[in-house]
């Protein structure tokens, strides 16, 4: 009776139950059941037990949500490790030194790998010339890596062909040229095999690179091939520098210059800050020169003279516009006071220039001496550096404010040389290394023409593009990222370019090229740079090791060299130069310039930088033909200006040297009268999709012999108009202080200058403790039950602060922004729109008329505000405040009123408008939009296709897969309708918290040590402008910075209490000169709108304020 | 001349001022019947068939708009950083204001007994609750992801999640759902006698069919008059509040924010005035050829549009005393903020704007203080309609141009809409004149049986059953 397992009667013996059911049938189990568990029993009896109904329904509920909402991911086939890779921790990024090779030097970086794709790139905070920063064409470069454009085929005669068919096809040219030709060369069969031995015939074009597996494998080639010819081809070319310091001291040798160690810094038409190598160092290097504690610092004072309106002029404490070509009469005036001794005196055309300005200048570089420090800038002739190095040697600025490094003569001829050899027929084939000549050649050398004389042309590219279209055999090349490689920095030390991916396309490196071609043993990129770092380190293992691991290693190129002024050789080619009449209306001076954006054509087709708005026009999508406003008038030319929305302005034909082209003039306030600006880059016939159709060809004016510089151009408009994206068009503060700014002789004289410009804040009620109450109760500073606030009790309260004085306006953080936080890009419609979706925006304003102004730059993103107004007017709560301050946003509760943006102040939250992410860009051309119910992707209609997978978007699917690949996985991809802004990074926060956590273990101090949390902006930052951190702790940087008398929170008036604030800006003009003691342009507009009240009706600070009577602005000579 | 003696007149007894009759040519009770039925009962005119089809084609335009809109994304309209809100907002408040004078005509001057009113009500809430349904499409479809709309109710769900009840925009739900809700009521409960005439008059089954259901079976015995006198009551009672509180609640979407433009305490009030003053601008704009073309110029009396004019010219008054009161404001806040937005709209990029607004609804309706104005219908026709014109631009002046230039230069921007801005706004005039125009031709545009309640002859002291000819009250 007693059984074992208690069961019920009946079920013993022989009469085994066969089944649960069978068994759960019978009265006694349910008996038993009922007694041992009478709370589930009732489900047994039930025929429709609530199990079921759950059962029935959730497989229902799966129907339904096949077809529509129920499936929101797509079915994606994943193949799991059979074997773990070492060190890898499913999603856990990883980090690698590599670095971006530039045109002379190379950005050192670290980057950000999810699962094998690299995501976001990084400055290498270890390298030595390096705070950790970047400029904005390597943040973006990783959306060229993903490029769908990208050529992905091996092209013979137009036709795809196999890899291995391309590759067989280079190893028949380089045995042809190898002296074991057997006829299979391309298209050389005519010739006696005997001539091409020596790799006679054989042409090289490449573009500069510093790499030293490049210059190795040359040599070797070199000793192969001896008679193989070598050109070097940069449309941009900042060799200038080089060789007139070579000229100069009479050694090879470059120029490094020392901003941070000068006091006094001239800029001949220089932009350091902007346009000329390595910008994001000299920008760091100038803003620690200029960096400001407190009132008693010392700072750089910065004289430019320019005919652009760049960076460097807006940073400038003065600024000379002057046209480009009168500025080597200004050097020569300016060295001859400086040196004391008329370096070149006997024909001295009439300068443009102030003499006052000119001694006043020449004194302040003489009571500087050590410390002051001449720049000239590429695009002036050789000259004007040549002086340049003059004057810095008379005052002693050699080895001090510009050191000079041992810099190898470039052996390779031009591509006016490589002209003349097609044009003599010498070229049997031309082999192309990335350079893009078709488009880039000056007009003058009609490459397209020229190229053919070559009997092939094999060509190494990234793109399809307009050379590859003239080629016989054209090769995909490696992104950086997916290839070995190797480069110096401007500072000589090596780094290496270590692959993060396989190449996606299948593409080779120019050193993979080169050793074919040379037929050299090996020909892995790998071994090719780890035998040259042999040759330059030794063999040690560890050291490679440490190479790669750390990304630099310093060797003798770094140290500067010992040099004399060769002054004989520098006064003869001084004697040589020509000075160039002033421009006038009818004779026109073009200056052909690098563009911001897309520098000369290179990133023509990354979105990225396509949408980044030029830092000074604030332009997007294609370039513009700049003219002063006086010019403007002279040529009546007027912009239908409908403030940012719906630009239009008049197309010009420019004419120069019996060339044509026809770009949208645009007026830029600042620009020197009759200079016509024309950035190079855009207008390429063959691009990406993104790239083409944007702007006009701006080296379809260029010649051989004056890249930059043309004379006597003609504008003619053709009374056509063009539509333009611009960003910002009101360019005036209306007097308002959202950017402060004083002098640095005000800033000593009222330390707290800047809490004179609050405004009265509202009156509020007071508590018992008479501390002001708000309306709203800020939550963090409700207390709980035991009288605790959430502020309290937040270990952190995050908060950021930005110095204004530092901030040179480079726009590296909209893109590091960008890249970090998958913002994507909306087109040249949606901006014309300002649909713009950039989380941060630099706001660029000018002060002063419009002749001469001052402008200043203010980089703008949510401030994360206590009392945000954007939070109570959210119906649905999608954007709240977290305990340690942030302003969130809960994008899936979002539904799109776009209240949050209205009343949002500073307008720093974007919302949707359309899906960006999924959309391909060409449909964004409005004014018809397409939509997904007449729209077809793929040859399948939209509609289907969405039911199919919601996921997917209306983009192809290969290049969906591409797009897939470049987001940041720590970051919602955001869907259309939803508002976004700036979340202060809070993916770093949180991952910096947890991290934190897992260290800390059982101590339990989890308390996020200060620095861990780089915000993406704050770590792109070249000027170290930007702060983040927890500003509970009062010992914290950002607490210190918010501490500085400088401080101030944009519309404080408001309360709304912003998280972010901002550090004045100070401006160090020359007293001696005029308006050097005025109050600058910006604080001359704040006090004509803003006059000091009388006593007693204003903050008691404002009538402090010392101020000179305002002066009309833009009289004093800036 | 001068030496002329003008002589005393002799004394004589003023005579009595009449109160002209609210219904003209003493029409009996059976006139009034078959004169409003019979635009229900008779041949379609003409003139309904050349209005109506127009509007069924406008009508057709807004699906397809609002499909459009909807599959697409809102960037299809011109709303852009920083104007976040454009025509989709400015047409919501429009309509909300005309929805106003209905139930403003029906309820509050029930309550005033203002007996006049019965010969407008009924056109004047059809006129409401169409002018709230075409509202009601903007602030449901203009968010970014309409499909989530009923996160905007306060639904309890397995999240817990709550809409937040400090956003102005809540509170337009409640609002705007309520009105609609009560407005719709209030009506109906007005039409349940006339529909019961309606049932008696018709001569085929369908209709009897019909206006039978909807009478509710109304026999017009003296109980259901007297609960029915005490519904009507009842919810004029209710509406009245709602009046005031709906547009008050609209107003406060823009003063609770702190847009220089927006951020004022005057807002309330002032958006109730404007809103009866547009409401009215639509009533006459519709009436005025209906009493024509239906021929009730007996039921809707030169009287009545006097009286509506009157009425005009004092909302707008009161718009001009608004404006003027928030420049004030503006100026004596000492911020510089507020005054530059006021500054900017006058000679700001939108000043057209501006002063379009100024001059249709304060300068306009001035021309109503003369009786001259007020009794030539055709110029009262174009002065309405220029106030409709003049309210739509208020609140343009109050959403795009405040939004256009406000705290940070940098943003500052124009805003231009789109031709689907265009068409879907032509879309929703398009569901209004269809579905005004169907309410014509199947209920009685007049109330008949409150309309009878005010002739002379249901007066029992009246001569033609009591007191003196033409004369009663």
């Amino acid at each position: 009776m007693d059984s074992p397992v208690n069961l019920p009667n009946g079920l013993v013996g022989p009469d085994y139950w066969r089944s649960l059911d069978q068994l759960a049938d019978t009265p006694q189990f349910r008996r038993w059941v009922e007694r041992e568990f009478p709370a589930g029993a009732s489900e047994l009896a039930d025929p429709v037990s609530r199990r079921h109904f759950v059962k029935i329904m959730s497989a229902s509920f799966l129907l339904a949500g096949l077809g529509v909402t129920g499936c929101r991911r797509p079915v994606e086939k994943i193949q799991p490790f059979s074997k773990l890779p070492e060190n890898y921790v499913h999603g856990v990024p990883q980090f690698y030194a590599t670095a971006r090779p530039t045109r002379d030097s190379a950005v050192p970086l670290v980057v950000k790998s999810n699962d094998g794709r690299p995501t976001k790139i990084e400055g290498n905070p270890l390298h030595p010339d390096s705070n950790g920063a970047t400029d904005s064409f390597t943040q973006a470069s990783i959306l060229n890596l993903y490029d769908p454009d990208r050529a992905q085929r091996f092209l013979q005669a137009g036709k795809a062909v196999t890899r291995e068919a391309a590759l067989d096809a280079l190893r028949e040219i380089a045995a042809a040229f190898g002296g074991i030709y057997q006829g299979l060369g391309a298209g050389g069969a005519a010739d006696p095999g005997a001539s091409k031995v020596g790799g006679q015939g054989l042409c090289f074009l490449l573009e500069r690179s510093n790499s030293p597996s490049r210059a190795r494998l040359q040599t070797l080639i070199r000793e192969k091939l001896p008679q193989a010819r070598w050109f070097i081809h940069e449309p941009v070319d900042f060799d200038i520098h080089r060789q007139a310091a070579t000229q100069a001291f009479g050694k090879p040798v470059r120029p490094c210059f020392r901003y941070d160690a000068a006091k006094v810094i001239v800029s001949l038409d220089c932009d350091f800050l902007g346009a000329e190598p390595d910008a994001h160092v000299s920008i760091r290097r100038f803003v620690k020169g200029r960096r400001l504690t407190g009132s008693s610092d010392a700072m750089s004072r910065l004289y430019a003279a320019e005919a652009l309106f760049t960076l460097t002029g807006a940073n400038a404490d003065h600024r000379l516009r002057l046209p480009a070509s009168q500025v080597f009469n200004l050097a020569v005036q300016l060295a001859a006071k400086v040196t004391g001794e008329a370096l070149r005196a006997d024909d001295l055309p009439a300068s443009l220039v102030d003499p006052h300005w000119l001694d006043e200048c020449a004194k302040d570089l003489l009571a500087h001496k050590g410390a002051a420090l001449v720049v000239a800038g590429h695009r002036q002739p050789l000259a004007v550096h040549l002086l340049a190095h003059a004057m810095n040697v008379a005052l002693g600025g050699v080895g001090k404010t510009v050191t000079l490094h041992e810099a190898p003569e470039p052996t390779e001829g031009s591509l006016a040389d490589l002209a003349g050899a097609l044009e003599a027929g010498a070229v049997d084939t031309l082999v192309i290394l990335d350079s893009n000549p078709v488009y880039t050649a000056p007009a003058d050398l009609e490459w397209p023409k020229t190229l053919r004389k070559a009997k092939a042309v094999i060509r190494l590219g990234a793109y399809e593009d307009e050379t590859a279209a003239l080629c016989d055999l054209h090769l995909p090349m490696a992104h950086y990222l997916e290839s070995w490689g190797d480069a110096r920095t401007a500072d000589g030390t090596l780094v290496p370019i270590q692959p993060l991916i396989e190449p996606l396309f299948g593409g080779m490196t120019e050193l993979e090229v080169l050793a074919r071609l040379g037929g050299l043993d090996t020909t892995n990129p790998y071994d090719l740079v780890r035998a040259t770092f042999r040759a330059l380190a030794g063999e040690g293992e560890d050291t490679w090791k440490r190479f790669l691991h750390d990304g630099w290693l310093a060797d003798r190129a770094s140290t500067p060299m010992e040099v004399e002024f060769n002054r004989p050789a520098v006064a003869k080619l001084l004697s040589e130069a020509m000075f160039i009449p002033a421009p006038s209306a009818d004779r026109l001076e073009v200056v052909i310039h690098r563009d911001a954006s897309v520098d000369d054509g290179r990133y023509n087709n990354n979105g990225w930088l396509q949408e980044l708005p030029d830092p000074v026009t604030k332009m997007t999508w294609e370039n513009v033909v700049l003219l002063s406003p006086a010019t403007a008038a002279h040529f009546g030319l007027d912009i239908r200006d409908r403030e940012n929305n719906d630009l239009q302005v008049p197309l010009v034909k420019i004419e120069a040297g019996g060339r044509v082209v026809v770009g949208p003039a645009w007026i830029q306030p600042g620009l020197a009268d009759h200079v016509v600006a024309l950035a190079l880059g855009y207008g390429r016939e063959k691009s990406g999709r993104v790239g083409s159709k944007a702007g006009y060809d701006a080296y379809r004016l260029r010649t051989a012999a004056s890249p930059h510089l043309l004379s006597g151009a003609k504008l003619t408009p053709t009374g056509a108009r063009h539509k333009l994206a611009t960003t910002q068009n009101h360019c005036a503060m209306e007097g308002r202080p959202v950017v402060r700014e004083a002098t640095l002789a005000e800033y000593r004289e009222n330390p707290r200058f800047v809490q004179g410009m609050n405004l009265p804040e509202p009156e509020a009620a007071k508590d018992a403790a008479g501390r002001p109450l708000p309306l709203y109760p800020n939550p963090l500073d409700v207390p709980d039950a035991n009288g605790v606030t959430p502020r309290d009790k937040a270990l952190h309260q995050w908060g950021l602060s930005i110095d204004l004085n530092a901030c040179v306006g480079c726009s590296a953080c909209v893109v590091a922004c960008q890249s970090e936080n998958n913002i994507p890009i909306v087109g040249k419609d949606q901006v014309r729109r300002n649909r713009e979706m950039h989380w941060v925006r630099v706001d660029r304003y000018y002060a002063g008329d419009s002749t001469n102004p001052q402008a200043v730059t203010q980089p703008m993103f949510c401030l994360h505000c206590e009392s945000a107004p954007c939070e109570s007017v959210c119906p649905v709560n999608a954007t709240v405040h977290d305990e340690e301050g942030l302003n969130v946003m809960a994008y899936n509760r979002c539904v799109g009123t776009r209240y949050c943006s209205n009343n949002c102040p500073f307008k720093v939250r974007r919302f949707n408008f359309f899906d960006y992410h999924r959309r391909p860009l060409e449909e964004l051309v409005g004014p018809v939009y397409s939509t997904p119910l007449t729209s077809s992707t793929d040859g399948e209609w939209d509609l289907i296709r969405w039911l199919k997978n919601p996921d997917q978007g209306k983009r192809p699917g290969e290049e969906w897969e591409l797009l897939k690949l470049v987001k940041n996985p720590d970051v919602t991809v955001r869907m259309r309708g939803v508002m976004e802004k700036c979340t202060y990074c809070v993916q770093r926060i949180e991952q910096a918290k947890i991290a934190r956590k897992v260290q800390a273990g059982p101590s339990g101090d989890i308390e996020v040590p200060d620095g861990t949390v780089q915000t993406a902006c704050q770590q792109v930052c070249p000027a170290e402008a930007i702060t983040f951190g927890n500003i509970k702790d009062p010992q914290s940087a950002v607490s210190r910075q918010k501490a500085l008398d400088r401080n101030y929170t944009v519309l404080e008036f408001l309360a709304v209490k912003p998280r972010t604030t901002y550090l004045a800006r100070v401006r160090n003009p020359n007293p001696a000169l005029p308006g050097g003691k005025d109050p600058t342009l910006l604080s001359q507009e704040y006090l004509e709108k803003n006059p000091p009240l009388p006593e007693g009706h204003a903050p008691a600070a404002r009538g402090n304020r010392s101020h000179g009577t305002p002066t009309p602005a833009g009289k004093g000579d800036h | 001349m001068s030496e002329a003696v003008t002589p005393i007149p002799a004394l004589a007894t003023p005579a009595e001022l009449e109160r002209v009759p609210l219904v003209a040519n003493q029409r009996s009770f059976g006139w009034i019947s078959d004169q409003v039925a019979a635009i229900v009962e008779g041949k379609t005119p003409r003139w309904w068939w050349a209005v109506f089809i127009p509007s069924v084609l406008a009508f057709l335009i807004l699906p397809a708009m609002l499909l459009y809109q909807i599959t697409t994304g809102v960037g299809v309209w011109g709303n852009a950083h920083p104007v976040m809100w454009g025509w989709d907002i400015i047409n919501f408040v429009w309509w909300i204001g005309i929805g106003h004078a209905g139930t403003l005509i029906s309820a509050i001057l029930f309550l005033l007994r203002q007996r006049w009113r019965t010969a407008v009500n009924r056109a004047a809430e059809a006129m409401t609750i169409f002018a709230v349904m075409c509202a009601g499409i903007y602030p449901a479809l203009h968010v970014g992801r309409v499909w989530f709309d009923w996160w905007l109710f306060p639904i309890p769900t397995a999240n817990g999640l709550w809409p937040q009840f400090r956003s102005p925009l809540m509170w337009d739900v409640f609002a705007v759902s309520t009105y609609f809700t009560v407005s719709v009521l209030f009506w109906y409960i007005g039409l349940v006698p006339d529909l019961a005439v309606m049932r008696d008059r018709a001569k085929t089954k369908l209709r009897k069919i019909g206006y039978g259901l909807f009478a509710l079976g109304w026999r017009g015995s003296n109980r259901h008059w007297s609960n029915y006198e005490k519904a009507y009551l009842i919810l004029a009672g209710l509406s009245t509040p709602l009046v005031l509180s709906v547009h008050s609640i609209v107003s406060l979407d823009f003063a609770v924010s702190q847009l220089p433009g927006w951020h004022s305490t005057i807002f309330p009030p002032y958006f109730v005035a404007g809103a009866i003053f547009s409401g009215f601008g639509m009533v006459l704009t519709l009436l005025i050829p209906l009493r024509k073309w239906c021929k009730l110029e007996d039921l809707i009396t030169m009287r009545h549009i006097d009286l509506m004019c009157k009425v005009t010219l004092a909302t707008g008054s009161i718009m001009g005393y608004a404006y003027a009161m928030e420049s004030f404001i503006a100026w004596y806040s000492g911020s510089p903020y507020e005054r530059f937005a006021f500054i900017n709209r006058a000679v700001g990029p939108f000043a057209w704007g501006y002063w379009i607004m100024i001059s249709c609804n304060v300068v306009v309706p001035q021309l109503f203080w003369f009786k001259r104005f007020r009794q030539n219908l055709a110029l009262v026709w174009v002065l309405a309609i220029l106030v409709n014109v003049g309210m739509w631009f208020e609140r343009f002046v109050i959403i795009v141009v405040s939004l256009h230039r406000e705290f940070i230069p940098a943003n500052w921007s124009y805003y231009l809409p789109t031709w689907v801005d265009v068409l879907t706004y032509l879309g929703t005039f398009g569901l209004f004149f269809t579905f005004f125009l169907l309410f014509l031709r199947f209920l009685p545009m007049i109330a008949i049986s409150e309309l009878k309640g005010v002739i002379p002859q249901a007066d029992p002291h009246h001569p033609l059953g009591g007191a003196r000819e033409g004369g009663h009250q």
